[in-house]
């Protein structure tokens, strides 16, 4: 019977469970997912790591190539984020050029994470050589929240980056590159996305299902880096009081730490 | 939170989305008030949704007076429009909705399975909706319940334009002494449609283009202001 | 046609010079240029007209916002803007009245010297009103950004933006000044946002006043 009703009036099923401060995932209105971080899933990448927050996932690789900086930043390497969201993850997705969703996703991963590392570290030589790092996310599985996946990956799969040591020549204007040598990369600050869904107005769900997601009238991202914060992105949708936003950053402060730890821990069990 | 000033609104008042008007429809002792286009009931309060001014056109009923351009089919209402595909049984007219209207070959006087109205594509008909809502396509006829055509029908010759809403209930109020001071100075026919689409037919292109741009200046001018246009029309006109 | 100007008073809270004019273009259903000092904005209203059935949506109206920017195609960074301008004007909308159609709303930057975001916001919210469709509530957005010294400063130009540390964009809703967007760039602390949010909704009264005042003003002309 349960399965019927939520085809029929999914609203009105939610509805019922959250009477009762529930959601039909057993979880409390505040309460996030478990997540799962794995790092250096990919043995061919510079970089990489795999992170589960439910059922979403999302896999990152980086990818470390040599290359000229740009005229007007001479002293700067880049980093350059994109997310994909495959046909495979959802039926929203139709195979071709990224969309919409994917490009804002992009967008909003790359602002959160503007600041993790210091571009002109990856420089090499002032105007001749600098890292690129290309940093892929793809969504594996779409259940809600894919933007916090993405951003925990990426934090997850920056700090197992290991770049070798390079000499610049200005004579022969060659690089030679040391394989040998390698050091980490020095990553500043360690930002973490909580997603929440408003749901009919007024009762705010932490860390939502993709289903939760659909049905909600309005979503809003929280970035946090221990007490600062660096973004509270609301797109539009209901209107919200501005104690439910400071309710809001104070569960994504919570869960920020939580998954710092998590991604430590996930670190420091790999063979370094 | 900022307490919010709750001014009473009156009628006459500009109001805009989202202000509780409940204390201006309430107004003495009535026990039924019909709320028109631009206000909503929300709970047990009158909200209004679009900008404009609010005003009681008939006792206890309510309307929020607003510009607009776009029109949105109304139940029994007159409308010129374009026919954009005159291929298959029921014709299509651009009446300016979101969708295309349908107009069934059998509903113009006279016309029977065996005599098909001629209709062509770009010809100009003016029609009444005899059915409209927002969740169903809306429908046209050319002929009244009694089967006659009266002035509906396909509209020959002639000249389109397009206008503001506002502008075509203001030219069909009762009061408005524009078209009556036009036909003073020359003789023409035309069909003012509610979706915002004037068609008119002068003697000549320069009459035709007069008229036109008579109705569009009037948009702004009070009546007086009107009358004096026209006054002055003809005599240039009259003068070329 | 007439033009509003309004200037906020007083050294606390004070907004650029904001001028507004409404139904600039003649084709759109509704549309409005707005002005905050140099910025400007124009923004153009269709609907509710056909929506494309891969779009449609049966018991609501589909609302698509677009985002021009001064030259060139929308590049990635733009989607986040205009995904932003969507979803706000969708909330402002009233959806239910119009089912299974389309209502597009197109801003065109004209100039940005700092609160674009916030500026085609206000513009398509003006542009919306005088399109005559039915809403919920309005929208008015505030952008203010946070230097170094730690201070919150209103609707900062470009030459105040190159001192910043963090800018922020709020949209309020015109019933409870409740937010309807948020929009962050930079670091900053929750005392700090909280400041800002403040200072944003107090400001946010003085733009909703100057829609009323362009209503009157517009209201002798509906005849």
């Amino acid at each position: 019977m349960a399965a019927q009703y939520k085809t029929i009036h999914p609203v009105k099923y939610y509805r019922d469970f959250l009477a009762h401060d529930l959601r039909p995932d057993g979880r409390s209105p505040d309460k996030t997912r478990n997540v799962t971080v794995n790092v250096n899933s990919i043995s061919t990448a510079d970089g990489s790591s795999t992170v589960r927050i439910g059922n979403t996932t999302v896999i990152c690789g980086i990818k470390a190539e040599l290359g000229k900086p740009k005229p007007d930043e001479p002293e700067c390497g880049f980093m350059v984020p994109n997310v994909e969201l495959p046909p495979l993850c959802s039926p929203l997705f139709r195979p071709g050029p990224p969309s919409e969703e994917a490009q804002a996703m992009t967008c909003f991963v790359s602002q959160a994470t503007s600041d993790m590392v210091d571009l002109k570290e990856l420089c090499v030589s002032t105007d001749n050589l600098a890292w690129v790092l290309h940093i892929d996310m793809i969504c594996l599985d779409y259940d809600g929240c894919v933007q916090d996946a993405c951003l925990i990956a990426l934090s997850a799969a920056l700090r197992t980056v290991k770049l070798p040591k390079v000499e610049y020549d200005a004579e022969t204007k060659l690089p030679s590159v040391s394989l040998d040598e390698r050091a980490d990369l020095h990553v500043k600050s360690s930002p973490v996305s909580t997603s929440f869904a408003v749901f009919d107005d007024e009762i705010i769900l932490s860390d939502p299902t993709g289903e939760e997601e659909n049905l909600s009238s309005a979503k809003l991202s929280v970035v946090t880096d221990g007490e600062v914060i660096l973004s509270v992105h609301k797109p539009g949708g209901s209107a919200l009081s501005e104690t439910q936003l400071q309710d809001c950053i104070s569960v994504a402060k919570d869960r920020a730490n939580l998954v710092n730890e998590l991604i430590n821990v996930a670190l420091s069990s790999v063979d370094r | 939170m900022i307490p919010t000033p709750d001014p009473a609104y009156r009628v006459g008042d500009s109001v805009l989305p989202g202000d509780d008007v409940s204390a201006a429809v309430r107004t003495g002792d009535v026990s039924k008030i019909v709320l028109g286009p631009g206000l909503r009931r929300l709970g047990s309060q009158v909200v209004v949704s679009r900008a404009g001014v609010l005003k009681m056109p008939k006792n206890n009923v309510f309307v929020v007076d607003a510009y607009q351009k776009r029109y949105i089919p109304v139940k029994d209402e007159h409308v010129v429009g374009v026919v954009t595909n005159a291929s298959s049984d029921v014709f299509r007219v651009d009446i300016g909705a979101s969708v295309t209207a349908s107009l069934s070959y059998l509903d113009f006087e006279h016309a029977t399975k065996k005599n098909r109205p001629n209709i062509q594509v770009g010809d100009v008909v003016y029609a009444k909706l005899s059915t409209a809502g927002r969740d169903m396509e809306p429908e046209l006829v050319c002929v009244d319940t009694h089967g006659k055509a009266g002035k509906l029908g396909k509209l020959e010759d002639g000249f389109l334009l397009t206008c503001s809403l506002n502008l075509i209930r203001k030219l069909l109020s009762v009061n408005c002494p524009l078209l009556q001071a036009l036909g003073q100075k020359w003789p023409y026919e035309c069909a003012f449609g509610m979706n915002g689409k004037v068609w008119i037919k002068a003697r000549s292109v320069k009459e035709t283009i007069a008229i036109g741009n008579a109705i569009y200046e009037s948009e702004l001018m009070d009546n007086a202001q009107i009358k004096k246009m026209c006054t002055n029309l003809g005599l240039v006109i009259d003068s070329m | 046609m007439a033009d509003m100007s309004g200037q906020a008073s007083g050294e606390d809270h004070k907004l650029r010079p904001f001028y507004c004019e409404l139904n600039v273009l003649s084709r759109p259903d509704g549309s409005a240029i707005v002005t905050q000092g140099e910025t400007a904005a124009i923004a153009g209203v269709y609907g509710p007209i056909e929506v494309k059935p891969n779009k449609i949506h049966i018991e609501k109206a589909t609302v698509e916002g677009i985002y021009r920017p001064k030259s060139g195609l929308p590049c990635v960074s733009d989607r986040l803007c205009e995904t932003t301008l969507q979803n706000t004007f969708e909330a402002a909308v009233l959806t239910s009245q119009y089912p299974r159609t389309l209502i597009s709303i197109s801003v065109q930057e004209m100039q940005d010297s700092g609160g674009l975001l916030a500026c085609a916001i206000n513009a398509g919210c003006l542009a919306l009103m005088n399109s005559g469709l039915s809403m919920k509530f309005l929208v008015a957005a505030v952008h203010c950004m946070i230097n170094k010294t730690g201070e919150v400063i209103l609707d900062p130009d470009n030459k105040q933006l190159k001192d910043s540390c963090a800018s922020l964009m709020f949209a309020f809703d015109n019933v409870d000044k409740n937010i309807v967007s948020s929009s962050t760039h930079g670091r900053f602390t929750e005392a700090q946002y909280q400041e800002a949010l403040l200072r944003c909704r107090t400001a946010s009264t003085e733009i909703f006043q100057l829609y009323r005042d362009m209503v009157k003003k517009y209201a002798p002309t509906m005849g």
